[in-house]
């Protein structure tokens, strides 16, 4: 798989703090990454680095083989679309005409469509549309350029449950039929998670968990019930959360459970649960995750 | 299609403050007409044409970029296909200028014996002049404008307070030294600047225009969004 996004030592300063430090990264093409974090983490500075609208204070940046900054040959393959996105003072369908001009695979039927799916009218001044209006447009903007890399950066802010499914949906119908590289960052990660192929978490402008979303969904299991049961089962594995409420506990075990594992359980009446997407991600960005899986992860017994 | 004549078409998708154009020159003409019936000069009310390029050239950066940028375009082309747009306005303004001009020649001042586009030295020579003045003028202006509205993008409220203050400085030191050396700048007598016939001085603000656009390509280069 040829990587469309490569970001080698990439940092970014400000004065009084470091947005992105020293990070690395590959996106493969024809991929949809989900890009994660808190408030903060520097998402938005990345993002805005890849669509050359930021400059890094140091490292390489490489989107689709070539630096992004003031590269039309990469920019007019690119599309991004992020939530604070300021607009001239224009109407809605103005703003589509001139997307239209600046992407060579621009599809008008797919932009009137989605604008009719999120009940936003051509004719409505943006500085009058509500906060999930902008971003219905943002998103029309992003699916429509049919863009080789297109960059969503917290795309449905303030949008409806009903809205966010039409995107979802549509991200996908017009991806399998168009496949381009998608990188999105959201905050709504179980929503998202199954559109994701791979995952990256950033926490205070550093990477702290790069994997393919496959292996996460497996990567850590809830074991709930009784406490000796449960010790009895974790015993010895690596552990990221222990609860304990009288005689019963709950403990975040990590690593792949065996068919043994699962009959043990079974037998013993044990809970098991595996860790949601938006779980690992909290893990992650609290330090638990570690680059070698055996170290820094708790194995003493929860009842004794 | 190149993307600097993207850029231009861009900046047209808000027609409004084009609009204005057409409207500003009868409207500082009644101004002129009627305040002016005694002295017929009433050529100091055309000055808001030309300022209205620099208030464009401001607005067309500080309100179009962010999204300019959004659409895939460099801020050297979001840039050069901005002046480019300045350009024809200022080409067609210069124009329609000096066909009113001609006009006004014609009919003895509108009949009231008036000079509004007869301006003593700068606008009232050849049709050809008038039209190379304008053109100059306008879009020396609207390149200002756009350096503006670049400076106070990138730095905000704080830096476009120094950058005034930086030219009034420069204007005020150029004062003292002219003051100081008792250069004659203008001469009331002939109505020349340092010298310098009227196309002279178009010359002199010609370079004044590809300073000023090569000032604002500098800036912009580092601006982010």
């Amino acid at each position: 798989m040829t990587a469309a996004i490569s970001v080698t030592g990439l940092t970014r300063r400000y004065r009084d703090h470091t947005a992105l430090d020293d990070i690395s990264i590959t996106v493969g093409g024809g991929t949809i990454t989900g890009l994660l974090g808190r408030n903060g983490a520097g998402k938005t500075t990345l993002l805005r680095i890849l669509a050359g609208q930021e400059f890094p204070s140091s490292g390489s940046v490489r989107v689709l083989g070539a630096s992004p900054a003031e590269n039309e040959d990469v920019l007019r393959r690119l599309v991004f679309a992020r939530e604070d996105q300021a607009y001239p003072d224009i109407k809605v369908g103005q703003a589509l005409r001139a997307a239209s001009w600046f992407y060579p695979e621009w599809d008008s039927g797919l932009a009137s469509s989605l604008l009719d799916d999120f009940g936003v009218r051509a004719n409505r001044r943006i500085n009058q549309l509500s906060r999930g209006q902008r971003s219905a447009l943002g998103i029309t903007i992003g699916l429509a350029a049919r863009a080789e890399v297109t960059l969503f950066d917290e795309p449905y802010a303030g949008l409806d449950a009903v809205a966010r499914q039409i995107f979802y949906n549509r991200l996908l119908a017009d991806f399998a039929e168009f496949p381009r590289t998608v990188l999105l960052s959201t905050h709504l990660i179980d929503e998202a998670a199954a559109l994701f192929e791979g995952i990256i978490v950033i926490d205070r402008g550093r990477v702290v968990l790069d994997a393919a979303a496959d292996v996460l969904r497996g990567v850590a299991t809830r074991v709930s019930g009784p406490c000796l049961a449960v010790d009895a089962l974790t015993g010895g594995r690596p552990v990221w959360e222990r609860r304990r409420l009288g005689s019963q506990a709950s403990v975040v075990m990590v690593g792949p459970l065996s068919p043994d594992d699962r009959e043990q359980a079974r037998s013993s009446g044990l809970d098991l649960t595996p860790l949601s997407l938006q779980q690992i991600v909290v893990q992650a960005a609290a330090g638990v995750l570690a680059p070698a899986p055996e170290t820094g992860f708790e194995t003493e017994r929860t009842c004794a | 299609m190149s993307t600097w004549v993207k850029v231009a078409r861009y900046d047209l998708v808000r027609p409004a403050n084009y609009l204005m154009l057409p409207l500003l020159l009868p409207f500082a003409f009644a101004v002129g007409a009627v305040t002016a019936r005694h002295s017929h000069e009433a050529a100091g009310y055309l000055i808001s044409f030309f300022i209205y390029f620099a208030i464009l050239g401001m607005q067309t950066i500080g309100r179009s970029l962010p999204f300019g940028l959004a659409l895939g375009a460099s801020r050297r082309s979001f840039y050069f296909g901005t002046a480019l747009l300045g350009m024809a306005l200022a080409l067609v303004s210069g124009l329609v200028l000096t066909a009113l001009q001609a006009i006004e020649r014609a009919t003895g001042g509108w009949g009231l014996s008036m000079h509004f586009f007869r301006v003593n030295y700068l606008l009232n020579g050849p049709w050809y002049a008038t039209w190379l003045t304008s053109f100059v003028g306008l879009f020396a202006l609207f390149a200002y404008g756009m350096w503006y509205g670049i400076v106070n993008h990138r730095w905000g409220t704080l830096g476009t307070i120094a950058f005034i203050a930086a030219q009034v400085l420069v204007v005020v030191a150029g004062a003292r030294v002219v003051s100081f050396e008792h250069w004659h700048v203008f001469s009331g007598a002939g109505g020349s600047s340092a010298g310098l016939t009227a196309l002279g001085l178009t010359g002199a603000v010609a370079a004044l225009a590809v300073l000023l656009l090569a000032s604002g390509h500098a800036t912009i280069r580092r601006v982010t969004v």
